[in-house]
């Protein structure tokens, strides 16, 4: 067995009073698709921003790939990380929002060849035909020179994943990438999702309100409430025969809005 | 006739001068907006500090003071200033402390979902601001921009009582050589008059040209 790729490790986090993470431990193995459900506020969404190192934690170890996130060891000891440690432990990680956060300003392809060409330095010829073949396989490419108002929400959030794919993260995160959609517009979200799993070894974590594709698509299922993880374990185990009664509360409430399972 | 136009002609050379003024002075007044702006907002309490003192002094001083100063005080201390050289140095460092809040509100509008997104993307903090957050936020800026080098302009007129020929110091000349006060101060509004316009449909022009694409509409 080899070893995990993000171990997370007895962090915690606060928005003023509200304590949103509370001692949390996961451990995630290399390629694993892992999809974290519960209800909101549960603090789900703020443990893909840490990663992603968005939001900072008030305690606890984040390792990715055996490396500190958040601290650096120098001499023995360990030190906050600087923004230097920070930037090289980003290029481990891409991370999709809800809101797609498309650079409105530039064009589909500026938008995926900007960081390459920034951050790795690669010359633009090289970045175009590098985002030309990623936004072939979202189904994007003959909107390559269209700017992002032009698209739909499904069409801007297919572009935003091949934007964090140009830079060859290790780790995706997919923060309820379909929830601003019509719902006619998420299942052309959810086949590149599909594709990705099928066609790429990255590992994934995906917060997600569509249960019917976490069952289909994750190795495991994390309910998380009052940041906890409540349960885990196979997507059936999960979905069919959940064991605490906050799961079964939260899949009865979801069912009863009308959600598949 | 004929020594109307002589007149013109010098109220014409005042123009110049003028305009020459009002774009170096906006050129000055540009570069120091952005410096204090971003200062501002800066992580270090120093470059905040100094960009709050060099905002709250030249918007609370007099111009007529600020420009007397670059002209006959500097020269005390050694540093001799032509009248256009104090002339751009006073109305730039003026107008730029105002526009250095324009900077800074328009930088503050940019949402947090797009400095998010640097940080996903692994951008530096700089390449962030030069490359997402700075050309969104000059669009927002660019209005008031606007307004500020009109400002400038109807500013310049103070540089006349440091014997800089420019229009109005032209008017002056033109009423003291002819008697006649009316004609050179009516020529000269309509002069301010149409730069203000020029500035305002340049600005206009560069916003919507800017603007294109932004709202999926234009292309």
């Amino acid at each position: 067995m080899s070893a995990p790729i993000i171990k997370v490790d007895a962090i915690s986090k606060s928005f003023g009073a509200f304590k949103v993470l509370d001692g949390l431990s996961m451990q995630v193995m290399p390629r694993e698709k892992l999809a974290l459900i519960g209800p909101s506020g549960s603090g789900k969404t703020t443990i893909l921003r840490i990663l992603m190192t968005l939001e900072r934690i008030d305690g606890g170890h984040i390792q990715i790939e055996g490396e500190q996130l958040y601290h650096m060891e120098r001499n023995g000891q360990l030190l906050p990380a600087d923004e230097r440690h920070l930037a090289r432990m980003r290029q481990k990680i891409g991370m999709v929002f809800q809101l797609f956060n498309l650079f409105p300003h530039k064009s589909v392809i500026d938008n995926v060849t900007l960081a390459p060409m920034l951050t790795k330095g690669m010359p633009r010829p090289a970045a175009e035909k590098r985002a030309m073949e990623l936004l072939d396989m979202v189904g994007m490419a003959d909107k390559a020179k269209a700017m992002p108002a032009q698209l739909s929400g499904g069409q801007k959030q297919r572009v935003a994943i091949a934007r964090a794919l140009a830079l060859q993260p290790k780790i995706m995160l997919f923060d309820e990438v379909t929830s601003a959609l019509d719902p006619e517009l998420v299942e052309e979200v959810l086949n590149v999702l599909w594709r990705l799993c099928a066609e790429t070894d990255m590992t994934m974590l995906l917060v997600t309100h569509e249960m019917g594709f976490a069952h289909d698509f994750a190795d495991r299922v994390l309910f998380f409430d009052r940041g906890k993880i409540v349960e885990e374990g196979k997507p059936d185990e999960i979905f069919r025969h959940p064991k605490q009664e906050r799961t079964q509360g939260f899949l009865k409430k979801i069912i009863a809005a009308g959600h598949r399972v | 006739m004929t020594q109307w136009s002589g007149y013109l002609g010098l109220i014409l050379q005042g123009a110049l001068v003028t305009i020459e003024l009002t774009l170096m002075g906006s050129a000055l007044a540009l570069i120091m907006a952005l410096l204090a702006g971003m200062g501002r907002l800066s992580r270090f309490f120093v470059l905040r500090a100094l960009a709050t003192a060099y905002i709250e002094f030249f918007r609370g001083t007099s111009i007529f003071v600020q420009l007397f100063f670059a002209y006959f005080v500097l020269p005390l201390i050694g540093l001799e200033l032509t009248p256009l050289q104090a002339g751009v140095l006073a109305l730039g460092l003026n107008v730029g402390a105002y526009a250095a809040e324009v900077v800074r509100g328009a930088v503050q509008s940019i949402g947090r979902e797009q400095h998010e997104a640097c940080i996903a993307l692994n951008l530096g903090r700089w390449q962030g601001l030069r490359h997402v957050i700075l050309p969104q936020a000059f669009l927002v800026m660019l209005p008031t921009f606007g307004n500020n080098a009109i400002e400038l302009l109807k500013a310049t007129s103070v540089v006349s009582l440091i014997s800089l020929a420019d229009l109005t110091f032209q008017a002056q000349v033109v009423r003291a050589q002819t008697g006649n006060t009316m004609v050179p101060f009516a020529t000269i509004l309509v002069i301010y008059f149409i730069l203000a316009l020029l500035i305002s449909w340049g600005v206009r022009s560069l916003e919507r040209r800017m603007a294109r694409g932004l709202d999926g509409v234009r292309v």
